[in-house]
């Protein structure tokens, strides 16, 4: 039997840093994966992380995929695709299929890193064609290249629907709505506010009432919820769409560590059963070890960083790295790991209402009910300040790991400080030189930059921009509010587009001088 | 797998209006036949799917399993369920791919 020092399961971001982690180490590696292409979720995600420099924060999810493969290529790993793994047994024998037939590897160490399947939910209708799960509409768009549908209902407000909601407009459908059962945004206020300021309406707690269609989806009712989950009667609404998206979460892929015999265990009861591990991702089967969201569900980011830890613990228990080495480069994973699981989204955080961000700022509720902040509560943010001339304002405002904004600007006027959680803050002490750095390299496209005044009282806005066809300069439009709402006329007067601002466009508009505190968004054309 | 209370009163199968929605879309089992599963005896995910189907069809499951689990925990008014064994092949495979086992060549 073919025996590797290690056999990696899953090509994704977990399991893709494990393998290089470990081959670093100098380990004999083979990884399996029953795609085509390797990197897991990481090619579909075509926007730019959060978390810290470090980390990778702002590179986008497919440019973090290629600096893997080639890191565990230059390692010498041998990755093996379109070879499902179809059995792992207790002593850690591995079954892979390949093209014609089967065959079986041992590996002296197992890192399993499956990743997740994502959920279903069930409703009248639901088994028509055009009711997709978001990660599957995903795919379609960012690997195969071709749009679900046209008209697209968004069923999860968490990160995968507000994430893959704004993909769908990128890709030019038109998103009708994002609703949730649950009463208030489950996802990352930056990602609300992006689609929301597109003019994409939130409805917080209502869920499907039925797909509407013979052969395939046609329309969709909608209704809102009571505090039991029952449709209050009269609240139904109505839109007609081809497409039905769902993202109301993932389970783990743990099949594999079942059928080892891994132990399996339930945080709560009716929560799900999850392999138990110890903090190097060690099963309860010595050297086999879950690795990602196999072991519960989170983040590339944290995925990455956890198949790095499997790794150098595989590395340690061989004896290919010594006690000392192994335990320097755990603790410094292990911290790199504890930051992203500070703040709002923290997992002691998960279901639960905090009213104040670590700094003492009310949390938004607005934000929460609507997926985008309320004109007045703006200022009340540590990155908005009012000064005159040019500045950022800074629309982060609740306590996420992430922090790319800081190390963008060449003046400092933006500080996040040791702790990535931390709300940034605009210093307007320092001197803005209006380079845009700052809202090209922010993650959550929540930087703006605003001069008060440029004459004929006007002020100019700013914003990310990541659609195609670029507007031009000279382009005449609408600016629109937080909401999407058209608010006044909006002349472009300038279109930035550099490498070193991977994608991002800065787009710059003129509106009133009273109007560029609520000015956050720009479409072609007068207001209907 | 732990042992089943079979001696649990789940009293009597009410037909409910969505009885007829499908569950498993590859075997083409409703959420009215994993209901009468359960009053039938079938007190666990591993017995319904080994009476219904239910999971073992084309994607193996990575659709209907949870839903399976919470129909079935719902109707033996449990909060926590056993999930179905899992065994090799994981995946669908072609007997003819099966049976050409390499071993460890
Ligand atoms: C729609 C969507 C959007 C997301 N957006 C973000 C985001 O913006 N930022 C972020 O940090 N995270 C995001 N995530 C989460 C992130 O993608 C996952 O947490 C991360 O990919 C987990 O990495 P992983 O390596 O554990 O699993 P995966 O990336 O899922 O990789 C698992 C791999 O294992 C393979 N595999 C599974 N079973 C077998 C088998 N039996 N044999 C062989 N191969 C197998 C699969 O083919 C896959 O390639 C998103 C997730 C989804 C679904
Ligand atoms: S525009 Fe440039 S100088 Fe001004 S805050 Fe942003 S990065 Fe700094
Ligand atoms: S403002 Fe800074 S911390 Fe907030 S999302 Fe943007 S880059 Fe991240």
């Amino acid at each position: 039997m073919k025996r590797y020092d290690l056999i990696v399961i899953g090509a994704g971001p977990a399991g893709l840093s494990a393998a290089t982690e470990a081959a670093s180490h100098g380990l004999r590696v083979a990884v399996f994966d029953e795609n085509a292409r390797p990197g897991g979720q990481l090619f579909k995600q075509i926007h730019k992380f959060f978390g810290s420099k470090e980390h990778k924060a702002k590179i986008r999810g497919y440019d973090i995929g290629r600096e893997l493969l080639k890191e565990a290529e230059s390692l010498g790993v041998e990755v093996f695709l379109n070879a499902p793994v179809i059995g792992l047994y207790a002593e850690k024998e591995v079954v892979a299929r390949h093209a014609d037939g089967v065959r079986h590897y041992k590996g002296d160490t197992v890192i399993v890193a499956t990743g997740a399947s994502e959920n279903m939910l069930t409703f009248e209708g639901w088994t028509l064609p055009g009711v997709m799960g978001a990660g599957a509409a995903q795919t379609m768009m960012n690997i195969n290249r071709v749009t679900p549908g046209e008209r697209v209902l968004m069923l999860g407000s968490g990160n995968v629907g507000l994430v893959v909601g704004y993909q769908l407009i990128q890709a030019g459908c038109e998103l009708v709505a994002i609703i949730d059962a649950a009463p208030r945004v489950g996802g990352y206020g930056v990602h609300a506010a992006k689609v929301a300021r597109t003019g994409v309406p939130f409805y917080l707690s209502h869920t499907v009432v039925r797909a509407e269609g013979t052969d395939r989806v046609t329309g969709v009712t909608i209704g809102e919820v009571d505090a039991s989950w029952q449709i209050i009667a009269g609240s139904e609404k109505h839109f007609d769409v081809d497409t039905i998206c769902i993202a109301v979460g993932l389970s783990p892929s743990t099949q594999l560590l079942k059928m080892a015999g891994a132990d399996m265990a339930e945080p709560a009861a009716g929560a799900g059963f999850l392999p138990v591990c110890s903090a190097t991702g060690e099963t309860s089967i010595s050297g086999l070890y879950a690795s990602g969201d196999v072991s519960g569900i989170e983040e590339a980011s944290s995925a990455m960083i956890e198949g790095r830890i499997s790794g150098v613990a595989a590395a340690g228990k061989l004896g290919f790295a010594d006690a000392e080495t192994v335990e320097t480069r755990l603790n410094a994973l292990e911290t790199a790991l504890s930051a992203l699981h500070e703040g709002l989204f923290a997992p002691r955080n998960r279901g639960k209402s905090v009213p104040l961000t670590d700094e003492g700022i009310d949390n938004s509720q607005h934000l929460l009910k609507n997926g985008y902040l309320a004109d007045d509560e703006v200022a009340k943010y540590p990155g908005v300040k009012r000064v005159s001339g040019v500045h950022p304002i800074i629309e982060c405002t609740q306590n996420i790991p992430c922090n790319p904004c800081q190390d963008a600007c060449p003046k400092q006027c933006i500080k996040v400080g040791a702790n990535i959680v931390a709300l940034p803050v605009f210093d307007e002490t320092s001197a803005c030189i209006g380079c845009g750095q700052c809202v090209a390299a922010c993650s959550g496209q929540s930087i703006f930059l605003v001069n008060d005044d440029i004459g004929d009282n006007l002020a100019s806005v700013t914003i990310p921009y990541e659609f195609l066809p670029l507007p031009e300069k000279g382009d005449v439009g609408t600016a629109l509010d937080r909401s999407g709402t058209p608010i006044c006329a909006a002349t472009v007067t300038d279109v930035r587009a550099a490498k070193a601002f991977d994608h991002t466009s800065l787009l710059t508009f003129s509106v009133p001088r009273d109007e560029y505190m609520r000015a956050r968004f720009w479409k072609k054309g007068a207001a209907v | 797998m732990s042992a089943v209370d079979r001696t649990r009163d789940i009293g009597e199968y009410v037909p409910a209006q969505d009885d007829d929605m499908i569950v498993c879309r590859c075997e083409e089992i409703t959420k009215g036949e994993i209901r009468r599963a359960v009053h039938d005896g079938m007190y666990n995910v591993h017995e319904v799917r080994r009476l219904l189907r239910c999971g073992m069809g084309l994607c193996q499951g990575q659709t209907c399993a949870r839903l399976v689990k919470s129909i079935v925990a719902r109707e033996l008014g449990v909060r926590s369920l056993e999930d179905a064994t899992a065994r090799a092949p994981m995946r669908p495979i072609e007997m003819s791919v099966f049976a050409n086992d390499g071993g460890g060549e």
